[in-house]
């Protein structure tokens, strides 16, 4: 079994002229346990320069690339902006570290055909891959799109601990179907709504369905040992923060 | 992975603002399975110019577990439930003291590199051995087994700092029943006569045996483990008991039977009785007198005995002429003195000492060979340690297991002071002596009236590595020695030792951990501190090649006390096997027993070629008393005269 996740950070250098130069990070990592140990299986980092180049001159354009990072081209906005400017640009890092996480993701999977996979977030930018039946699962912490209403909403939103919903589609537009349900790690009475409540997604596949139990119980196992040092410790599995505390490691200067 | 220049990377020294490295002490960390522990030696840089040899003190592990609570809401309170199927991170953190900077200066903090096994060139250049080890000066002293990480490294002192003249003396702790004060010792001393150069002089060694039979069986092989072998392999070390031990001991109050556990009739033989008379106690009178006697007319008048009388000739005022050379002589001296006033009538000074004076100096001084019956003779023979002839890799043993403390501390401050005055004029016959003298605690101890004793073993541990006299000293309790007695050895060892003793002020340089350790140390390890190493090092010695106290007596059974006569037999016969019983017991039927032991002596002093010859002739000729026959019938008598004066 193995996790993946990935990180983005972004800076801007300075501009030339008004248009930021934005230095963008990305990094994603697979952790694969064995014996209850987590080793690195995969690992991928990038640090570029994010900018705008249709607004720089080629005299311009040659200064950038002599400092010796990749560049990197993002969209502008139609007029000069100093805070739109910077948010298309981290629109493109957020993009790239979407792409970084599906390669390795693909890799891993083609790699160890029979390992399951577990993906913090959504599994839907993985694509063609889905298609194949891997054993690959996301796991969704935030809740601020719901894709339930009414009795049904109420009835995932109060799942007692250890208990799930029944699998459901989910629409993803242009990207891969997948098929999702929610499940409580932890009890929530005391606590708010969403407290232990996690959003599994899995291939849209008729698989998914006969495991969806079988998946949630070992998610269940999951909760030991704590992912208590981060705040979403009751949504959080504590390999998955592994490979966070791992990438945070390696990218040094950039934390 | 290895390095071309240096052993296997085990971890990586780490510096935060909280826990930086420093020039004395930095942190590491290691993977979970590591070779190294607490005593392992490490060393930091390997292609870099700089490189840093270090000893392991501490060693922590932690989790990212921030508190036990979240481990109990992981389980959901039960304790027996499953640990989860991802086991939590866990570093191993280490606390290192430098032991080496190289090169030497300047002085900085540890680089954050590379933290790599130590090889066995490294133990050397981290011990510092390397100034001692090759070359013509090469004087190394194996005393144990680095081993770490799979690597068996000899760890040796320095003979100049173990023997004299830079620093000197040994001193060694650890708890009473474990064996490994007195086998430490024991295989020190194979490993000086072994490896001790020659042209750094002539040794040999002076062992107190103080309780039971520990030092019995010295000539003895012992058994050894092939892990002992080994052992001895990497030390170069010959596995073989002393090749030159002579006994010493005591007789019993008896005057025939030896006091010593080596007593078993294949063994005695070698045991040489150790017998004083006046002339050798009478200069260490401060140890057999006690404070209130010796006040200054005493001490004036034994001064007095000394210089004029001992050994003289010496005339007194009333015609007799006296030759003090035993307490039977003296005894005879003291009758004549106060017969003497007592005839004069004056009955209080005698060449200005009064009587009271001398009385009471009789009283203590015959009191002596009472006291110390079995070691001081009345009738003035003496059975000593060879002064002036001793040999170079020998170890003479005085048993003094079975003496009372008083004959106990003159036998020790005798032999000592006699082992330093031939020293100072060069003539014992070797140029080092390593005295060994266990339970210090009793003979300098930290507390309680000054002692000659004390002042003695202080006076050698200050000044005894000038004149080639070296201490080698054990005790349970370090802190109970007397602290300059203890702080002059050059090189401290340590083996399992008491938590309350550890508690003490004196051990508060050594972290918790090494604490630990030194609690919990196994048979047969030691620490040892010593003037080049600037951490204490651990170190494994094997089993001494000679054969244990406790197995010696199983062997070599005591023999029991026999009567006088049977007892003479059993000493002859050791010195001779052949010699009837009955040549004996006709030889010394109705002698004084006082005859007969001094020529049992001188006997076994001379160890002659014929030894029942030798005991007759010293024995001498009986003085009978011989019955004259009746006047002869025949003879005729005084034939009769006038007498001219017959009324």
């Amino acid at each position: 079994m193995a996790f993946l996740d990935g990180i983005q950070r972004y800076a801007v250098e300075g501009r030339i002229g008004l248009v930021p130069v934005v230095r963008g990070y990305v990094a994603a990592a697979v952790l694969e346990r064995g014996a209850g140990g987590l080793r690195p299986e995969g690992v991928v980092a990038e640090e570029f320069v994010v900018v705008p180049l249709a607004r720089l001159d080629s005299a311009q354009r040659r200064a950038l690339t002599d400092a010796g990072l990749p560049l990197v081209d993002c969209a502008a906005s139609e007029r000069a902006h100093p805070i739109l400017d910077v948010q298309l640009a981290a629109k493109v890092v957020e993009r790239r570290r979407a792409e970084v996480e599906a390669a390795l993701a693909d890799r891993y999977v083609r790699a160890r055909p029979d390992g399951w996979l577990v993906v913090d977030g959504s599994i839907a930018d993985l694509g063609t891959l889905l298609g194949d039946g891997p054993r690959v699962l996301g796991l969704i912490k935030s809740h601020e799109t719901q894709f339930l209403d009414g009795a049904d909403l109420e009835i995932a939103l109060t799942l007692p601990v250890g208990h799930r919903t029944s699998v459901f589609s989910r629409s993803t537009g242009q990207r891969a179907p997948v098929y999702t349900w929610y499940l409580r790690l932890w009890p929530w009475e005391d606590h708010e709504l969403l407290h232990g409540l996690v959003r599994v997604e899995r291939p849209a596949l008729p698989e998914t369905v006969r495991e969806a139990t079988s998946v949630s119980r070992w998610l269940l196992a999951e909760r030991a040992p704590l992912a208590a040092r981060d705040a979403r410790w009751d949504r959080l599995l504590y390999p998955v923060q592994q490979v966070e505390t791992f990438l945070r490691a390696q990218a040094g200067g950039w934390w | 992975m290895t390095s071309h220049d240096g052993g296997a990377i085990i971890g990586r020294v780490v510096a935060t603002e909280a826990l930086p490295a420093g020039p004395h002490e930095f942190h590491f960390w290691t993977a979970l399975e590591t070779p190294i522990g607490i005593g392992a030696i490490v060393r930091v840089g390997g292609d870099e110019p700089r490189a840093v040899y270090a000893v392991v003190v501490d060693g922590r592990a932690y989790s990212d577990l921030q508190t036990p609570l979240h481990e109990v809401v992981a389980s959901e309170g039960d304790p027996a439930s499953e640990r989860g199927p991802t086991r939590r991170v866990e570093v191993r953190l280490w606390k290192a003291a430098v032991l080496r900077h190289q090169p030497d200066e300047p002085v900085q903090p540890v680089p954050l590199a590379a933290v790599r096994l130590a090889t066995r060139d490294d133990v050397a250049v981290a011990l510092r051995m390397d100034t001692y080890l090759a070359g013509d000066g090469a004087r190394g002293i194996p005393i144990g087994v680095y081993r770490s990480g799979g690597l068996a490294a000899a760890v040796s002192l320095d003979a100049d700092f173990l023997l004299g003249p830079e620093s000197a003396h040994l001193n060694i702790s650890g708890v009473s029943g474990l064996a490994t004060k007195t086998s430490a010792v024991e295989f020190l001393l194979a490993s000086i006569f072994q490896h001790l150069p020659e042209r750094q002089g002539t040794v040999a060694a002076v062992c107190f045996n103080v309780k039971g039979p520990d030092l019995g069986f010295l000539d003895q092989p012992g058994e050894l483990t092939e892990a002992d072998r080994e052992l001895y392999r990497v030390l170069r070390i010959d596995p073989r008991p002393f090749d030159r031990v002579r006994y010493f001991a005591p007789f019993k109050p008896d005057g025939v039977n030896l006091n010593t556990l080596r007593s078993h009739p294949d063994l005695v033989g070698t045991v040489q009785p150790l017998v004083w008379g006046l002339r050798e106690v009478l200069g260490y009178h401060e140890v057999l007198l006690n404070r209130d006697d010796l006040d200054a007319k005493a001490d004036a008048f034994l001064d007095f005995l000394d210089d004029r009388v001992l050994d003289r000739e010496f005339r007194d005022e009333w015609g007799g002429v006296h030759r003090v050379q035993s307490f039977a002589d003296l005894e005879r001296l003291f009758r004549a003195i106060f017969d003497g006033l007592e005839q004069a009538g004056r009955a209080d000074i005698w060449r200005t000492h009064h009587i009271a004076t001398i009385r009471k100096v009789r009283n203590r001084l015959l009191n002596i060979s009472t006291r110390c019956k079995g070691l001081v003779t009345d009738d003035g023979s003496v059975s000593d340690l060879p002064f002036g002839a001793f040999e170079d890799r020998a170890v003479y043993v005085v048993d003094v297991a079975g003496m009372d403390q008083v004959a106990q501390d003159l036998a020790f401050t005798r032999i000592v002071s006699m082992l330093r005055e031939h020293l100072e004029r060069r003539e014992l016959g070797v140029e080092h002596v390593v005295v060994f003298v266990d339970e210090l605690n009793k003979y300098a101890p930290a507390d309680g009236p000054e002692t000659y004793v004390r002042k003695m073993l202080l006076d050698i541990s200050e000044r005894g590595r000038y004149l080639g006299l070296v201490l080698f000293a054990a005790q349970q309790f370090r802190s109970q020695v007397q602290r300059r007695v203890v702080g002059n050895a050059g090189t401290q060892v340590f083996g399992r030792m008491d938590m309350d003793e550890l508690a003490t002020p004196g051990y508060q340089v050594l972290s918790p951990a090494t604490k630990i350790k030194l609690a919990t140390l196994p048979k047969g390890e030691l620490m040892v501190r010593h003037p080049h190493f600037t951490q204490p090092v651990f170190v494994r010695f094997p089993r001494p090649p000679v054969l244990s106290g406790a197995e010696g007596v199983k062997r070599f059974p005591p023999a029991v006390d026999v009567p006088f006569e049977a007892a003479v037999l059993r000493q002859l016969r050791a010195l001779d096997r052949r010699i009837p019983a009955a040549r004996v017991t006709d030889a010394i039927a109705g002698r004084r027993e006082d005859d007969v032991r001094r020529a049992l002596l001188a006997t076994r002093r001379s160890r002659p070629e014929d030894t029942l010859a030798y005991f007759l002739a010293a024995l001498g000729p009986a003085i009978a008393r011989e019955r004259l026959a009746a006047p002869a019938a025949s003879s005729s008598p005084l034939r009769s005269v006038d007498d001219p004066y017959a009324p």
